[in-house]
Parts: structure tokens; C-alpha cells; sequence
């Protein structure tokens, strides 16, 4: 009996399994998965970087619909979020996590790039990998941005209002953009709005439409490897199965990625300043969140440099042609051999991170 | 107050020692733990006569001998130098009491290293008899230590009543026994050991991660599981101790842990209790890592996961030395000495006499001046503001900053001068129903000279920002800048002022008490 007792459990779990199996084919998915394996090489650790990515998006969603339970758009923007903040129980914890793990999946997403860049898993036949990669990156930075005014205290509307000053130095179009996405001159209530709309469901449709084809491509061309494992013999080469090995290593680093949000969730709450006053100067120092930061002080450098619109032109001409070589770069570096081309392309990877990051600490100790 | 004080900006001078600990604590209870795991390792492979162990083995051994006699070494100095600068007065009490110990512990320290040094240069060239007694020698002095500096810091937190009742009086050597083997003694040092163990283990997997799976498949899998075990002890008895533990702990210290479990919801639950979340936290995501990666999945236990690992076990370390340390509030020495180095006894003294009349650090001439000086002139004023930042130096600077950690400028921004008067006044007294009462110090000194303090914090905390609605000169009531009692939290910071129409800010994240972590 209590042997029985004690299989029981397994038995039931056994039991549940055939049953769904038999009607979704939850057996060939499994069957698929234990095929599929993943490179192992002494760079194999990036490789956690997208799926940590991925772990801190579903983050978003589950503490971006429990906040949406209490948010309320426009003029009740911030006494929601003071309410949410202060009055509901574990309100603070939902919505620094939610804070915590946008800044958290904006990093990782930029770790996730740059391995990527480095392994050079752009190349054939992974080039819209590196596209719908490229496309996630600028949905995310945007939805970083657009949920940044949300609560409407008056570092968010300062921030957010300095942060609008770079789209609207685009020739032609920034000034409309913006007007556009404020919804009128200045950041209001009905910025709020727009910007709310943008952050639900806008950005998020477009998000998961790509993700599912980044996802999706993954699955098809399977792990890249770096130039250096390339030149290591195929006899050589090791790999793991996706599942279960590759699969319960990735858990484990979610499961460090949780820790990490929830010791930075829980000894740092995210913090909720005074109501924004539309009619007060901007307080001193005002600058955007740290992701914006390089655009931030190129603009300024180029401002410095170049007095009066030039400056602004030069400017964002200077982080759109950046950006555009780089989305570009699967065009250029096309050679699987390690060409002049390839080790250019590496050199231009070196710079472009030190640049972003000594522009954005350059950022902080240039403010005004 | 008889040592300078330590402005150390920004960050504070207790995260300076803080820093330094952590790294120390890490590595020194490898130390230990180490210890025995070395030749109980090395007893197992010669009895089974497994060369690819021994191997593996050395080249622990030798990361074993850097690790801890470089940087535990580096770190034990630096601590020295912190604590001697941030709290002298503490460090000063300490020593007074404990100074044959800390020689005794000298000692086996030295014992300590040099067993390490021979233990590594002998790897194979001395018989292994012996070369496992110098293994176990190096063992043996290393919980010595451990033991001995345990008494100390269990001192910190419950020197005992028999100590206490000849604190101050000169014959505080009469009670040393008592005063180390104090009340949290015994289960302090059952904890330590634990942990030391449990690091072990875990720095184990990091040298054991980089055998070559595909090479030793075996090996690596033999020893990865073999290290795991060495954490099987301390999660099996770690919560009977720390039930011990927090049983001999004073009262209030408990309340101030069970007062933040209950408001955890509302967030404003104390830092210690935030702490306690973390380290249990991560110690049970250690638990998981280790149970289905190291032990059931060993061939694919990587580098980057024992770093991930080890990096946790740092999380909870820094977060269990942070509770205990903040579990110490208002005290460096319990029931005898405040954080900022005023002792119980000096209390009524400084209020009559002055706090400033007593500092080595103010000429007798300049207090004359200060005293003699004409009334409401700017000449006065300038006076006040310098005799506000002296108290500022002497009561505050060792848990707060001005701009960076527990900013005194955040903490006072939204309060104006009746609001500061208010709060200092409140400080001063101390009523039984104040939750500063939990960590912070009383504000000792003359009316005069807290009237200077609260001219200078005026002047250092600039322009006052109010909640829309109030005026510096009169808060709308219920505001937060009109019940400096009112907001106050637990943890320190100022919770929100329902009634008010913008909130203050939420509670400290880092508490308000004070970090003045001692000798680890």
C-alpha cells in the first residue's frame, strides 16, 4: 500500500503526459529538441545571453499586466502610481521589478548584440537574425522609453522631455515625429496616453511578432560558432543536446538572472519623486536613462563642436549612419575565413563598445 | 570623540569596511573551510590511490595557498585600517578588552599561513603521512582563528551582563571570559562552521568546473559530487543554529527582524529583513544550482556556472554579514556604545555639558568665542553653522553621507526648519514610541548646540523641496514636512504621508541604521 502510496504521484504525472502527448504530439516536440544540440567551445557562455534576454521580456510582461490592473492613464497617472507604490501590498515590489528588469533586459539585450557581433553569427545564413535581433533592440529601447514617463513624477517628465530633444533633431521629419508622439507641443496628459498605448500594445504586438521569427530563425540555423572554433576540426568539436543539458543550464542562468532582479528589486525599490510641475525649470543635471546616454552626449559634443543647427545635423547624422553601417555589417563581412575584412569588422566592434561606453560614463560627469 | 572622524563621501565609511569584509569573509572562511577539505580530499585519494585526484588536488592546493594567503591576508589588513579610521572609538573598546586575543588569533594566523606554505611546496616530496598532518595542522589553526575572532564578534552584539556591569568602570579584564564566551557565542561559531564548510565546497566546484569533461568525464564527475556533499551540512543544520541564534539574540533585535516580516507587504519592511530575504534566497538557488547541475548533470557543470555559483554565495554572504551588522543597531558594542562612538554612559554629561565641550577637537578658546559671540550677527551665524558641522561629523558621518549612502540631504529635503528643529528635538529625547529608537543614536548635546546643527543641516541641505500645498514656513498638516515623527519607517527612511498630497519618498532602501560593520 504505501508503496503504492508513494508511486502514485508519478503514475499520475506519467498518466497526464500520454494523455496531452496523444492529442498535441507533445512527444515530438521533445523527440525534435533532444536532436537539436548546441556548440560547446570555450565561448559557449554567451550563448545564455538571448534566453536571458528572453527571461527578463517574460518578466516584463507578467509585472507590466499586474501594474496595468492599477495604472490609470492621464491626469491620474501619478497618484495611481503613488497608489501602487505606497497603499497596495507588494505594489512596490511589482513595479520595481518591473523597473529593475526593463533596465536589466535593455543590458542584457546589448550583451546578447555584441556576442553575437563577436562570434560573428551575422553571416550567411544568419543575416536576419542579426536584422530582427537589431529590430528587437530599437523595440526594446523604445519601450524602455515609453515606460519611463508613465509615472509621471518629475524625473520622468524631465527626462522624458530631454530625451524627445534627440528624435527632433532628425532633418525633416523629427519635428513631427515628435509633435506626434507628445501630442503637441509639450509632454501632457495626452503624451501619457499616446506614450501608454505605445508601451501595452503598440510595441508589444511588434515585439512578439519579431521575436517569433528571431526565435524561429534560431531554431532553424542553430548556434553559430565563433571564427576560432571554426578553425578547430570537425572530429574536434563538441556539443551538448539541447534537451535536456543545454536546456537545464539556460534554467539555471534564469534562475541567477532571478536573483539578480530580486536582490536589486528588493535592497534598491525603485523610487517615486515629487509629481511632475510642468511649470518648473527642469531641475539641474537632468539627462536621459543611461541607454540614451551616448546619443545624449554625441549630441551635445556635436553641439560644442559645431555651433547653431550644424551641430544638431551632424549630430544625428552621425548615430544614423552609425547605426546604419551596423545593421549593415552582414553585407560587408560576409567571408567565414578570417580575411582582412573579417578582422576590420572585429576592430569596428572594439570601437563601437568602448565608444558607447565612454560616451555614456563621459555622460554623467557632463552634465549641465 | 576622542579620534578624528572619517568623511568618507558618497558611499560612507561603513560600506568602505563593508566592502573590504565581504571580500574578507569570503575568502577567510575559504580559509577554513579549506582546511579541512584539503586533506580529508587528499586522505580519500591516497587510500583509493587515484593520481588524476591527486592532481587535481595540487592544483587546488595552489589556488587554495593564493587566494587565501594573499587576498584573505590583504583584505584581514585592510579591515584593520577601516575600522581604525571609521570607528575608532569602537575599535579602541575592542581592543582594550580583547587584546590577548587578538594575539592569541595572531598567532594561529601565522601558524595558519606558514602550514599552507609548507602543505603546497611539500605536494609530493615529504611522505604522505606527514604531509597530510601538516595538512591537518593548517586545519586545526585555521578554526582557531575562527573561534577566537568569533568571540569578539559576538561580543559586539551581546557582550553579556557581566561585562556590561564593569563596562567603563577600568576592570573590564575581570569579566573576559564571560565577555568572550558571551551569549551568541556558541551558535555563532556553529554557524561560521557551517558556512566555512559549505565554501569549501562551493570554491571546490570552481577549480573541479575546468576538468576537462570530454578528457575525464569520470573525474570530473567524481569530484564535482564529491565537493557538492560539502553543502549537504550546512542546509540540513543551518536553521536549527540560526534558530539558536536568533533565540539568544536581545528582544528588541527581534522584533526589529518579525516587525519587518509582517510589513513586508507594504514595503516598508527594515533592511534587515530585506537581508535575511536575500541570503535566503540565494542560498536556496545555490541549493538548486548545485542539486541539478554539479550532482545530476556534473559533465555539463561549467566554469561560468561555478562563477554564477560562487558569485551567490558572495550575495549571500554580503547580505547574512550585512543583517547581522544591522541587527547590531543602535550599537557597536551592545548596550554600551553607540554607532557613532558616544558611549550610554557620556549621555547625560554631553547634554549638560555640551558634546563639543568635550571634544579634543575644538580649542577652549574657540568655545569661549563661540559663547561670547554677539547674538543674532552674521558672525554668530557663521559660528553656529561651523559648531553644526562639527556635531554633523561627530553623530552622524558614521552612518550617513551628505550626498551619496543614507544622504542626509535626500533625507531632509522635504522638511523645512521647524521640521529639522522637530526632528532633531525628537532624536534628542528618544521617547520609548520612536521607531528610530530601533537604530539610530540619541543626538546628544546642549540645546544650543543642537540648534547649531539643525542651522547647519538647514544651510546643507539648500532649498527645501515641499510637497505642493505648504510653505517653508508651515507645512500643511499631516504633511511630511509638518510630522517629522510621523513618517518615519523602520528601516529609516521617510514612508509616505497619506494626507499629503505628494508623497515623500519610500522607505530607505538601505535603511536608516547604521553600518558600521566590525572586524569579520
Amino acid at each position: 500500500m504505501a508503496k503504492w502510496l508513494s508511486r502514485a504521484p508519478r503514475l499520475a504525472a506519467v498518466g497526464a503526459y500520454r494523455w496531452v502527448d496523444e492529442r498535441l504530439g507533445l512527444g515530438e516536440v521533445l523527440g525534435y529538441a533532444r536532436q537539436k544540440s548546441v556548440p560547446l567551445h570555450k565561448h559557449s557562455y554567451w550563448y545564455y545571453w538571448g534566453g536571458v534576454s528572453l527571461f527578463f521580456f517574460l518578466v516584463q510582461g507578467v509585472s507590466g499586466v499586474l501594474l496595468l490592473v492599477y495604472y490609470r492613464p492621464g491626469a491620474e497617472a501619478y497618484n495611481s502610481v503613488r497608489e501602487i507604490t505606497f497603499d497596495l501590498d507588494f505594489g512596490w515590489l511589482i513595479r520595481s521589478t518591473h523597473s529593475w528588469s526593463s533596465n536589466l533586459m535593455i543590458l542584457s539585450v546589448f550583451i546578447h548584440m555584441f556576442s553575437v557581433f563577436f562570434m560573428k553569427a551575422y553571416r550567411k545564413p544568419r543575416e536576419f537574425g542579426w536584422w530582427s535581433g537589431l529590430a528587437l533592440l530599437g523595440l526594446t529601447l523604445f519601450l524602455g522609453f515609453s515606460g519611463y514617463l508613465l509615472p509621471m513624477d518629475d524625473l520622468a517628465y524631465f527626462a522624458t522631455k530631454v530625451g524627445l530633444e534627440i528624435p527632433r533633431k532628425l532633418p525633416v521629419i523629427g519635428p513631427a515625429v515628435v509633435d506626434m508622439l507628445r501630442g503637441g507641443a509639450e509632454v501632457s496628459e495626452v503624451t501619457i496616453q499616446r506614450f501608454f498605448a505605445l508601451h501595452v500594445v503598440v510595441l508589444p504586438f511588434f515585439f512578439i511578432f519579431i521575436l517569433g521569427f528571431h526565435l524561429w530563425l534560431v531554431q532553424r540555423h542553430g548556434n553559430a560558432v565563433p571564427p576560432s572554433e571554426e578553425a578547430v576540426p570537425e572530429s574536434e568539436r563538441h556539443s551538448i543536446p539541447f534537451f535536456p543539458n543545454f536546456f537545464a543550464k539556460d534554467l539555471a542562468m534564469w534562475l541567477i538572472a532571478l536573483n539578480v532582479l530580486a536582490i536589486l528589486a528588493a535592497l534598491f525599490p525603485w523610487q517615486l519623486g515629487p509629481q511632475a510641475d510642468t511649470l518648473t525649470p527642469a531641475p539641474a543635471g537632468i539627462h536621459p536613462e543611461w541607454y540614451f546616454m551616448s546619443q545624449f552626449e554625441v549630441l551635445k559634443l556635436f553641439g560644442r563642436w559645431f555651433p547653431g543647427a550644424a551641430g544638431e545635423i551632424l549630430g544625428i547624422l552621425f548615430f544614423t549612419v552609425g547605426g546604419l553601417l551596423w545593421a549593415l555589417i552582414p553585407l560587408y563581412d560576409k567571408s567565414s575565413q578570417r580575411a582582412m575584412r573579417a578582422r576590420t569588422t572585429t576592430w569596428l566592434g572594439y570601437i563601437v563598445l568602448v565608444g558607447l561606453i565612454g560616451l555614456t560614463i563621459l555622460g554623467y560627469f557632463d552634465l549641465d | 570623540m576622542n579620534y578624528p572622524t572619517w568623511n568618507f563621501p558618497h558611499i560612507g565609511s561603513g560600506w568602505v569596511i563593508g566592502i573590504i569584509a565581504i571580500v574578507h569573509v569570503l575568502i577567510s572562511h575559504f580559509a577554513i573551510g579549506g582546511g579541512f577539505y584539503l586533506p580529508m580530499a587528499e586522505r580519500k585519494a591516497l587510500r583509493e590511490k587515484r593520481d588524476d585526484w591527486m592532481q587535481v588536488l595540487h592544483g587546488h592546493a595552489k589556488f587554495f595557498l593564493i587566494l587565501t594567503a594573499v587576498f584573505g591576508a590583504m583584505t584581514g589588513i585592510g579591515i584593520w585600517f577601516a575600522i581604525s579610521l571609521a570607528n575608532p572609538e569602537g575599535t579602541s573598546t575592542l581592543i582594550h578588552n580583547f587584546v590577548f586575543a587578538w594575539a592569541i588569533e595572531w598567532v594561529f594566523f601565522l601558524v595558519e599561513v606558514t602550514a599552507a606554505a609548507v602543505y603546497y611546496y611539500t605536494w609530493g616530496r615529504i611522505p604522505d603521512k606527514l604531509h597530510l598532518q601538516v595538512g591537518w595542522l593548517y586545519a586545526f589553526s585555521a578554526w582557531v582563528s575562527l573561534f577566537v575572532i568569533n568571540g569578539i564578534l559576538t561580543f559586539m552584539l551581546t557582550p553579556g551582563p557581566a561585562w556590561l556591569q564593569v563596562a567603563g568602570t577600568g576592570r573590564e579584564a575581570t569579566a573576559f571570559w564571560p565577555a568572550f564566551f558571551n551569549p551568541t557565542f556558541w551558535p555563532s561559531l556553529f554557524l561560521r562552521t557551517l558556512v566555512c564548510i559549505s565554501l569549501a565546497g562551493i570554491w571546490a566546484l570552481v577549480t573541479a568546473s575546468r576538468i576537462d569533461a570530454f578528457a575525464q568525464p569520470k573525474l570530473k564527475e567524481e569530484i564535482l559530487r564529491w565537493s557538492a556533499k560539502w553543502l549537504i551540512p550546512a542546509y540540513v543544520l543551518m536553521p536549527v543554529f540560526f534558530a539558536w541564534y536568533l533565540y539568544l539574540v536581545p528582544g528588541e533585535q527581534r522584533t526589529l527582524l518579525a516587525l519587518g516580516v509582517s510589513t513586508i507587504g507594504q514595503g516598508t519592511f527594515t533592511q534587515v529583513t530585506r537581508t535575511v530575504l536575500v541570503t535566503i534566497m540565494t542560498s536556496a538557488t545555490i541549493a538548486v544550482i548545485v542539486y541539478f547541475l554539479a550532482w545530476r548533470n556534473p559533465r555539463d557543470f561549467s566554469f561560468s556556472h561555478a562563477c554564477a555559483t560562487l558569485f551567490l554565495a558572495l550575495a549571500a554572504t554580503a547580505s547574512t554579514e550585512q543583517a547581522r551588522e544591522m541587527l547590531r543597531k543602535p550599537y557597536v558594542v551592545g548596550g554600551y556604545l553607540y554607532s557613532n562612538g558616544v558611549r550610554i554612559s557620556e549621555r547625560d554629561k554631553f547634554n549638560q555639558e555640551g558634546y563639543l565641550a568635550h571634544s579634543p577637537w575644538v580649542l577652549e578658546a574657540e568655545q569661549a568665542a563661540w559663547s561670547a559671540a554677539p547674538q543674532d550677527t552674521p558672525e554668530k551665524k557663521a559660528e553656529q553653522i561651523i559648531r553644526g558641522e562639527l556635531m554633523m561629523r561627530g553623530q552622524c558621518i558614521a552612518c550617513h553621507t551628505r550626498d551619496g549612502y543614507r544622504s542626509l540631504k535626500r533625507l531632509l529635503k522635504e522638511r523645512d526648519r521647524e521640521a529639522i528643529d522637530n526632528m532633531l528635538k525628537m532624536l534628542h529625547e528618544m521617547p520609548k514610541d520612536s521607531p528610530y529608537r530601533a537604530f539610530m543614536p540619541p543626538l546628544v548635546g546642549t540645546e544650543s548646540e543642537r540648534a547649531a546643527l539643525g542651522d547647519y543641516l538647514e544651510v546643507m541641505r539648500g532649498k527645501p523641496e515641499l510637497p505642493s500645498g505648504t510653505t517653508a514656513a508651515g507645512a500643511a498638516p499631516g504633511s511630511a514636512a509638518q510630522t517629522p515623527t510621523a513618517p518615519p519607517t523602520p528601516s529609516g527612511g521617510a514612508a509616505p504621508a497619506p494626507a499629503a498630497p505628494a508623497p515623500a519618498q519610500p522607505a530607505e532602501p538601505a535603511g536608516g541604521a547604521a553600518a558600521v560593520p566590525g572586524k569579520q
